[in-house]
């Protein structure tokens, strides 16, 4: 076959060349015809009336979203646009809808509420949160389809985070229902959310301190394996909130026999079995990826490392490590991840974090207080997953990479 | 020098190594060699320690092996393997410079050292200096391996099968660099292979193993032609011994006077015609049949020897032309002899 096209051009069918990107698009577009974009009501307690999109936008701004739209869509076909040319010009559309979702909410609240009692709320539709992540995804398509460096990928999303960011810090957002519930709460947000770091961090030191070595020790001593990954999957199985609950008793029971262990805050409720629990959690990624990371050396090269006459210590530090790296970190990567969701569940036993924020919103059914916990834990979790992701690349040797 | 005395090596109630005595003297080329599972690998690894002895010694010079710490001793033994096991997070320079920097050599010293061999393997040092294993081809890589191999002037290189993984056009050529490397540092190489025909092309000696116990251990020619038992006899093939016999033959010790220009054709039936420096332009004559006698065969590359070429390989080129005589050129490919079919009809290629 020498029909003189490149083998990526050849696969593509001729009438849609981007499939994703198409889906994406019409999903967008079905959430913004069905699903009501904001809700307005008259207190934060009752459930509002439902505002669609072109109700809720200004006429050029919903005529704007569907001028990109259009673009969009003719990214997705094999015409005008040449493939990378219709991906750079996505990763310049698919932003500018972010963008103008985001303003258009903002402003659409700071309208309807303006004479309206101070006890009214708009908060954000499904169309809205279906309208803010197809883009993304877009953008996220994009990237991977251009394969493009790291670098350029790193600044084009702390770009977009700190254009977004303007947009919270100019006010733009202060009518929103959400907003609001963070103004009210904003010391106690602050608190919470520093807790929720500090339990995260708290759990994955130990679980990094207990886990890398027994990576090691897995890898050392094979008939240590099986036992070890027994109990870890086993500790991997027990839900979260049966965790939590079954440590409360044996903690309290420990926390009243030993009155220095109270005094450090050991008890049934609180931090130390939110800690314990999610260190047990973190322990099997941890201890699984060292594992990998130090079989996946070849054993060629450490006995030829062996042979050059390093020292068992020099053949660890100099040759393992080093090629083990980017997989331990890649565990890293999963349990922290993990780790800020799971956090959520420790609200429930008195840890606090911004599990508290969803727990009190969904008892008092004010879905805002949920979504002012739920948001920045997915925030955190992206996040952190990013910047790890980055870690993972440049750890991996230059040779190898 | 390294002698083994005794060396034994048992893996539950089965020898490996049975009760194995040989001496390397120093710069001598011996190459360990036998079927798969012969042991032959197990006593490579027994002299850096790779593996520990059972029983027996081995004397590195003086010293027994087993008296120094395994580190120091592994230091001052190059080791080279089949699958190179260069570090893959490490450049070129890098790998090469690993055991100078175990033993704390100086930064620019190290650097020096690195040229030096990466000139002496042929390896364009500006070019792969800081290149990464994955990005070299195989022939490169296995020479970044010898080198590395070579690095802190080892008194002793082990040499694991190095060329097992490398395509054989590769393999000839790394032969010949390591004969020239050997020929050039005279260390003492102890080599592992299988391949008869390498052990016969690189050999100074040559110790057979059959199932963990040494059967022969000799200079290469005597393995050919006075073979312990019949086991040595089947291993070595009896199908081509005669070439394998000449492969270990050189052209100066069958190179003949040639006759220039000479109208007496009768008598040995061709004629060599040069030109004015003494390089021979063709050969008039030397077919077999007496009515090929006028036929002229032009002097090429392809058809031609120097006194260095094996016999099996001047022969291979009488065959190949259908000449029976072969001219031997120097270095300036000055005709100073002809080897002849008659002439390795006519020795013994035992003497």
């Amino acid at each position: 076959m020498t029909d003189g096209r490149a083998p990526e051009e050849r696969r593509i069918s001729p009438v849609i060349a981007n499939r994703v990107l198409l889906t994406l698009l019409v999903a967008a577009l079905l959430g913004a015809a069905l699903l009501p974009f904001a809700a307005m009501a008259p207190n934060r307690l009752m459930s509002g009336q439902s505002v669609g999109v072109t109700t809720a936008l200004l006429p050029w701004q919903w005529l704007s979203l569907a001028a990109l739209a259009g673009v969009l869509a003719l990214c997705a076909l094999p015409r005008p646009f040449p493939a990378r040319a219709a991906r750079w010009v996505t990763l310049g559309a698919a932003p500018l809808w972010l963008l103008l979702v985001l303003y258009g909410l903002g402003d659409y609240a700071t309208r309807a509420l303006q004479d309206a009692s101070s006890a009214a709320r708009v908060s954000q539709g499904a169309a809205f949160w279906i309208l803010v992540f197809c883009p993304v995804l877009m953008i996220v398509d994009a990237f991977q389809r251009l394969n493009i460096g790291l670098a350029l990928r790193g600044l084009y999303t702390v770009g977009l985070g700190v254009v977004i960011g303007a947009l919270f810090a100019s006010g733009i957002f202060d009518a929103l229902s959400i907003m609001r519930e963070y103004a009210n709460n904003r010391d106690t947000f602050t608190a919470e959310f520093l807790t929720h770091l500090r339990l995260v961090g708290l759990a994955l030191g130990p679980a990094l301190l207990v886990g890398l070595p027994l990576g090691l020790l897995a890898r050392r001593r094979p008939t240590a394996r099986g036992p070890l990954f027994g109990v870890l999957n086993f500790f991997q199985t027990i839900p979260s909130i049966a965790l939590f609950a079954l440590l409360v008793a044996p903690l309290s029971a420990l926390g009243e026999a030993l009155p220095w262990l109270k005094a450090l805050g050991v008890g049934g409720i609180g931090a130390a079995p939110a800690i314990i629990a999610l260190i047990m959690y973190s322990l099997l990624p941890v201890v699984r990826n060292t594992y990998a990371g130090f079989a996946g050396v070849p054993a060629t090269t450490i006995e030829a490392a062996r042979g050059m006459g390093m020292t068992s210590r020099q053949i660890l530090w100099r040759v393992e490590v080093p090629l083990a790296l980017p997989v331990i970190l890649s565990g890293l990567r999963i349990v922290t991840v993990q780790a800020i969701g799971l956090t959520v569940v420790a609200a429930l036993i008195g840890a606090g974090g911004l599990g508290a924020f969803i727990f009190q919103g969904l008892g008092q059914y004010a879905i805002d207080l949920v979504l002012l916990g739920a948001v920045p834990t997915i925030a955190l979790a992206v996040v952190a997953d990013f910047l790890l992701q980055i870690l993972v690349v440049l750890s991996k040797p230059a040779g190898t990479r | 020098m390294i002698e083994l005395q005794g060396l034994t090596k048992i893996y539950g109630d089965k020898a490996a190594v049975d009760d194995v005595s040989l001496r390397i003297d120093s710069g001598e080329f011996g190459v360990l060699i036998g079927p798969s599972g012969c042991g032959k690998s197990t006593t490579l690894r027994m002299i850096n320690r790779l593996i520990p002895a059972s029983r027996g010694r081995i004397l590195l010079g003086d010293d027994d092996v087993t008296r120094l710490p395994a580190e120091q001793l592994r230091r001052r033994i190059g080791y080279a393997i089949q699958s190179i096991g260069l570090f893959p997070h490490w450049s070129v320079a890098e790998n090469i410079a690993v055991v100078p920097g175990l033993l704390k050599w100086p930064k620019s010293r190290i650097a020096e050292r690195v040229d030096e061999l990466m000139a002496l393997f042929h390896l364009d040092a500006g070019e792969l200096r800081d290149k990464y294993p994955h990005q070299l081809s195989g022939g490169q890589a296995q020479r970044v391996g010898v080198a590395r191999a070579l690095a802190a002037d080892p008194e002793v290189l082990l040499m694991d099968e190095p060329f097992g993984a490398v395509d054989p056009l590769t393999r000839e050529v790394l032969q010949d660099e390591l004969l020239r490397v050997h020929q050039h540092t005279r260390k003492t190489i102890v080599f592992v292979t299988h391949d008869m025909d390498e052990a016969l092309k690189l050999a100074s000696r040559i110790a057979l193993l059959n199932a963990g116990r040494l059967v022969q251990y000799d200079r290469p020619i005597e393995l050919l032609t006075r073979p312990a038992d019949d086991f040595v006899r089947s291993f070595i093939g009896k199908a081509d011994l005669g070439l394998k016999l000449l492969s270990r033959r050189w052209v100066h010790q069958y190179q003949q006077h040639a006759t220039v220009q000479d109208a007496s054709l009768a008598q040995t039936g061709y004629t060599w015609e040069t030109d004015a420096e003494g390089r021979p332009i063709c050969l008039h004559g030397g077919r077999l049949n007496a009515e090929d006698r006028e036929q002229r065969t032009e002097v090429n590359q392809e058809w031609s020897a120097t006194p260095g070429m094996t016999m099996k390989e001047a022969l291979s080129r009488m065959v190949w032309f259908r000449v029976m005589v072969l001219p031997v050129l120097d270095d300036q490919g000055r005709l100073i002899g002809e080897v002849t079919m008659h002439g390795v009809m006519g020795q013994q290629p035992c003497a």
